[in-house]
């Protein structure tokens, strides 16, 4: 066997390999099963304690290059909070996407729910500039930031903005984001503001985070895919609606669930890559040693 | 049925996946689409997101009462005088202004929010508590004093100094490690997401598949 | 003049935040929240800042008719059609506006990106070598974690692999992080002080004057 060849092969045979991994599971899904992890718990179990009362801010602070990892976590938070009667504020603080991600769901999760008016009982805030002046400016008027909503009008007749004037009346801000914002929604908000915290990130990301959520300055934490595939997970086993809506064939070829299949499949390809890729260099070292 | 922009999200994907195979004039064309679509999409955005509701509208709407907001807009003007030589310094008051801003934010976010927590955090106890949490908080400890001690360049790593930072290293080693994992996982999702559109969205309503 | 008074200005108006925070004064206050409100308007003027620089440069490369000037082209339309639906919707989303954003700027972007996946598995067969003993430990940590975040990690050792991933990212991992957030959160601080205090003046540019 000559090592040199194999370790040297052609790139686009690694390619090949890599998108046949990813496009089986896709047309013929496996349904693996999840497990929850306590720092996703921790949310969940925060939104099972607000009602009708409380209000949320869900900021999408992500773009289209975290849609596949951020989405099915927002879509299962927005369901939750739905099912919950919890007021939504969601916003948009990430100039790439955020606010069009927001567009794209909020409405469509919102009409799988019965009674459940805009400007009643949740609102698209839309975009703002700024980051941290926007931030710091919710602490005293969440409306005067906000003084129109995603389409232009205006929020100061909403019911809605009546109980969620700024911080004080939010029970947690959860930021599903990309980059750096997450880390400003805890290192300024819950800092300064001392507001609860909680983070859906990309993978990418998740590392880093787990020093912030150790520290307490998130409440709750939920790492890329796997994430939402938990909270998922916890949705379907606690409420009969969600077990059916994510049993139906639009909703389950999106799902973080379904995604984990293929996050399987192409884990383990990846694991088999190092390995033989490290075994054939050390065989590789062994051939030249001998030659 | 297929839609016109499902066809179009299925061509431009197409586009730029072909650059796997090789460099070529359709992914050269789809790269510069999405170059001058971004830019455009930003100054729509700013526009439409918080300059109409937070400044035109105000302006317009009230002006004796909002006449302040031309300090901002004049400010924001002036960023875009680096651009016309003869009056490129003016545009220093306004970025000034605009990095001042930030950086004194930064500072209290990274002091207060990041070290003052992060380090409290860190006191951690070593009595008390059951037997194996003892040895994970001395493993923490352990951990984040010898990354810090890595960190510091301004004395030689040599004696206990060197043998701490091989620990600081061993520990970085484990953080880049997982890290690695997590972006393996991270841009899995991402090429799950585009096959996911070209098989669900694309190809099965197109040959009549469910 | 031309740099004393920006960074006499880059002085008051970084130290206002700062000062304002300590001292909770009703008049200090106020003007913060103004100067909060400034800069979300002062931000958005600054989000397409960089589009001058691309629109001037891709021009001249259509002049001169540079190698790729016709991409120049594609890029330029692309950003006049996108701009322009942005700013006739007025205040919201122009219909058309998030039309192109969902079928052509989402697919773009999320592409470019998914080719980062190939480019990672074939770094992972070509360059991730244990050759030695902190490259070893890396290895381990990044199969360890990366069989925990899939189901077949439970299912081979019988439940163990989650919660010794979890382990992994609470303790070793967590406490590496926590250096590096703590050694750059201490970087960053000092580098906002040295713009403040006018040491470090690179942002203000070269020139001359």
């Amino acid at each position: 066997m000559d090592a040199k060849k194999l370790l040297y092969v052609d790139r686009r045979v690694i390619y090949l390999l890599v998108a046949i991994g990813a496009l089986i599971p896709i047309i013929r899904p496996i349904g693996l099963p999840t497990v929850p992890t306590e720092p996703v718990w921790n949310l969940f179990n925060r939104i099972e304690e607000l009602g009708p009362d409380d209000a949320v801010i869900i900021s999408f602070d992500y773009g289209p290059s975290s849609e596949p990892e951020l989405n099915p976590m927002a879509q299962a938070i927005l369901r939750h909070c739905f099912q919950r009667r919890v007021k939504v504020l969601v916003m948009a603080l990430f100039p790439l996407g955020g606010v069009n991600m927001a567009i794209g769901q909020l409405d469509r999760i919102a009409s799988e729910f019965d009674g459940l008016e805009y400007g009643v009982d949740y609102v698209n805030l839309g975009y703002k500039d700024g980051a941290q002046a926007a931030m710091k400016r919710m602490d005293i008027s969440i409306e005067a930031l906000f003084p129109s909503d995603v389409n232009g009008d205006p929020v100061a007749d909403m019911p809605v903005m009546a109980g969620a004037r700024n911080y004080d009346d939010v029970s947690i801000v959860i930021s599903l984001a990309t980059g750096i914002i997450g880390e400003y929604w805890v290192n300024l908000v819950n800092a300064q503001f001392g507001v609860p915290v909680a983070v859906g990130c990309t993978a990418v990301s998740a590392p880093k985070y787990y020093a912030y959520l150790r520290a307490g300055q998130m409440m709750s934490l939920l790492g890329g895919l796997k994430g939402g595939s938990e909270y998922e997970k916890l949705l379907v086993d606690k409420y009969d609606f969600a077990r059916e809506l994510y049993e139906t064939p639009e909703v389950k070829v999106s799902s973080a669930m379904a995604g984990m299949d293929v996050q399987s499949i192409v884990h383990l390809i990846i694991i088999v890559f190092i390995i033989f890729g490290n075994a054939m260099y050390f065989l590789m070292k062994k051939q030249e040693k001998e030659g | 049925m297929v839609s016109i922009g499902v066809w179009l999200n299925a061509f431009l994907t197409l586009c730029i996946l072909s650059f796997l195979y090789k460099d070529n004039p359709f992914f050269r064309f789809a790269e510069s689409l999405f170059a001058g679509m971004s830019l455009g999409y930003y100054i729509g955005l700013a526009n439409q997101q918080t300059l109409m509701p937070n400044l035109f509208g105000p302006l317009f709407g009230d002006f004796s009462g909002n006449f302040v907001l031309l300090i901002p807009m004049a400010l924001g003007i002036l960023l875009y005088f680096r651009y016309i030589p003869k009056v490129a310094w003016m545009a220093r008051l306004a970025l000034a202004v605009y990095i001042g801003y930030y950086v004194g934010v930064m500072f209290l976010q990274k002091l207060h929010g990041e070290v003052l927590p992060q380090s409290s955090d860190t006191i951690l106890r070593l009595r008390g508590i059951g037997g194996l949490d003892i040895l994970w908080n001395v493993i923490f400890i352990v951990g984040v004093i010898s990354v810090l001690l890595y960190f510091y360049f301004s004395a030689e790593h040599k004696g206990a100094l060197g043998r701490i930072s091989r620990v600081g290293i061993w520990f970085l080693m484990i953080s880049f490690g997982a890290s690695f994992g997590y972006t393996i996982m991270a841009r899995i999702s991402l090429l799950m997401g585009r096959f996911s559109f070209l098989v669900n969205d694309w190809i099965r309503p197109l040959v009549g598949a469910s | 003049m031309r740099r004393t008074i920006p960074l006499a200005l880059t002085f008051i108006i970084g130290l206002y935040p700062i000062f304002a925070f300590f001292v909770p004064h009703a008049r200090i206050t106020y003007a913060n929240d103004w100067l909060d409100e400034a800069l979300v308007i002062v931000a958005a003027f600054a989000l397409p800042l960089g589009t001058v620089n691309v629109i001037m440069t891709n021009t001249s490369k259509l002049k001169k008719k540079a190698k790729g000037w016709p991409y120049s082209i594609v890029l330029l339309c692309g950003l006049a059609i996108m701009a322009f639906y942005g700013l006739i919707g007025g205040t919201g989303v122009h219909p058309s506006f998030q039309w192109m954003f969902v079928n052509m700027v989402s697919p773009l972007q999320a592409t470019m990106f998914a080719l980062l996946s190939f480019y990672v598995a074939s770094a992972a067969y070509r360059a991730f070598r244990a050759r030695n003993i902190e490259a070893t430990i890396l290895l381990i940590a990044a199969i360890i974690v990366m069989l925990g975040r899939i189901p077949f990690g439970d299912m081979v050792t019988g439940g163990r692999m989650t919660p010794l991933s979890e382990w992994i990212m609470s303790i070793p991992n967590a406490a590496a992080q926590r250096g590096i957030i703590i050694g750059a959160a201490l970087g960053a601080a000092s580098m906002s002080i040295r713009i403040i205090l006018g040491i470090e003046r690179t942002y203000l540019g070269t020139g001359k004057d």
